[in-house]
């Protein structure tokens, strides 16, 4: 994968057009990192931005009272800034949360075509570095919410477009629509939640990880309403097809390697009721994903 | 269908409060599902139904006092906005 030239380099443009004071080449050689080492940035930053408002200040209104509000100001900005940034991570994991946005172009390009497409890959299991996951950037098979979040977002937008077609458009509708998919996406969460637990599925599929599995359906969603709009309702029913047994078989193939067991998961037939409730479990898991994308783009074709 | 944020968190509020009024002695212990009767031996595997009961027992034991606050801003708020 070629990291050095666009991803690396778009990054480091946009840090500079930010103003950041940034010598240092990009490190990508290093796998443990999830994205550029900007920790020189913020720091810098925010001594550079004090130093430069002190300057016009003392040129402008040359009183040490009103120099010391400003110091006194932008030190009480910077502790609210840093109770906020205390009190989010209690609730919001940032930490892991950068893990599943550390994609790069050429993942985005060859997930996608995974997701419409996975009957040639072979490899589906997920690689690992001394215990942690790698990052999606080095590793095709790791689920990341980049996809998930744009697809939303795309899926939205689509949506309206749509509706803008068939003259019923009002920007109550987006709303509307906005959290319709995202109730059923949080249903469906909690209902996968509920069976991993009462089945005691021993996996490391954290709910991140099942958020990002249940928004990769919005990408055929978006292939789907956008077949149905050019090609009319035999576009959108064959496109609809396509898509809904591609997902299937993307997340039975992703599933099983996570919720079965071992032995299981390579193929040989495991008999026990507990390795068969699992696979009933991720059959309804991937089942219930055709369902969705089915039921949240219908009403959108007419 | 048209699903709001607050149709979710209304369909929440009723389910806890379903799980939290089955009661422990005259409902629970009488079909088998007591907490009493849910640890069998020390297997790995619990099993469905000694899973759902600990899932039951939790949440009666866990949502009691949140329930009775959420309960209550519910009833105030519906008597006042309807």
């Amino acid at each position: 994968m070629d990291y050095t030239s666009d991803s690396a380099g778009f990054r480091h443009r946009k840090l500079q057009s930010k103003g950041r004071m940034k010598d240092t080449a990009p490190d990508m050689s290093d796998p443990n990192q999830l994205f550029d080492d900007t920790s020189s940035g913020p720091a810098r930053h925010r001594t550079q931005d004090m130093s430069s408002i002190g300057y016009p200040a003392q040129g402008l209104l040359s009183e040490p009272v009103s120099n010391f509000a400003m110091a006194y100001g932008s030190s009480l900005a910077d502790h609210g800034k840093e109770m906020v940034d205390k009190n989010l991570a209690r609730f919001i994991p940032i930490s892991k949360l950068k893990y599943y946005f550390a994609v790069d172009t050429i993942y985005v390009a060859k997930k996608l075509g995974l997701l419409v497409f996975p009957y040639m890959h072979q490899n589906w299991e997920v690689s690992y570095q001394q215990d942690t996951p790698v990052a999606p950037r080095f590793d095709i098979n790791a689920p990341d919410l980049y996809i998930p979040a744009m697809a939303f977002i795309t899926y939205i937008l689509v949506a309206g477009l749509a509706f803008g077609t068939q003259d019923r458009f009002s920007p109550e509708i987006l709303g509307m629509q906005a959290s319709s998919a995202l109730v059923w996406l949080v249903i469906e969460v909690l209902a996968m939640l509920l069976s991993l637990y009462l089945l005691t599925v021993n996996t490391d599929l954290t709910t991140i990880d099942l958020i990002a599995f249940s928004g990769y359906k919005y990408v055929g969603m978006i292939v789907e309403v956008l077949a149905g709009l050019v090609f009319g309702r035999i576009g959108y029913y064959l496109m609809l097809l396509w898509c809904c047994v591609s997902i299937f078989v993307f997340m039975i193939r992703t599933l099983r390697l996570k919720i079965l067991s071992e032995s299981a998961a390579e193929g040989v037939l495991v008999r026990g009721a507990k390795n068969q409730l699992r696979m009933y479990l991720t059959m309804a898991i991937a089942a219930a994903q055709p369902i969705f994308m089915y039921w949240l783009t219908f009403h959108l074709i007419r | 269908m048209a699903f709001t944020l607050y149709s979710l968190i209304q369909t929440a509020i009723l389910c806890v409060n379903a799980v939290a009024v089955l009661h422990e002695e005259r409902f629970l212990s009488k079909i088998g599902w007591g907490a009493d009767q849910g640890i069998g031996g020390f297997g790995d595997e619990p099993g469905i139904k000694a899973q759902l009961m600990n899932l039951i027992r939790s949440v009666r034991t866990v949502m009691r006092v949140p329930l009775i606050i959420v309960n209550s801003i519910c009833i105030v708020l519906l008597l006042l906005f309807g």
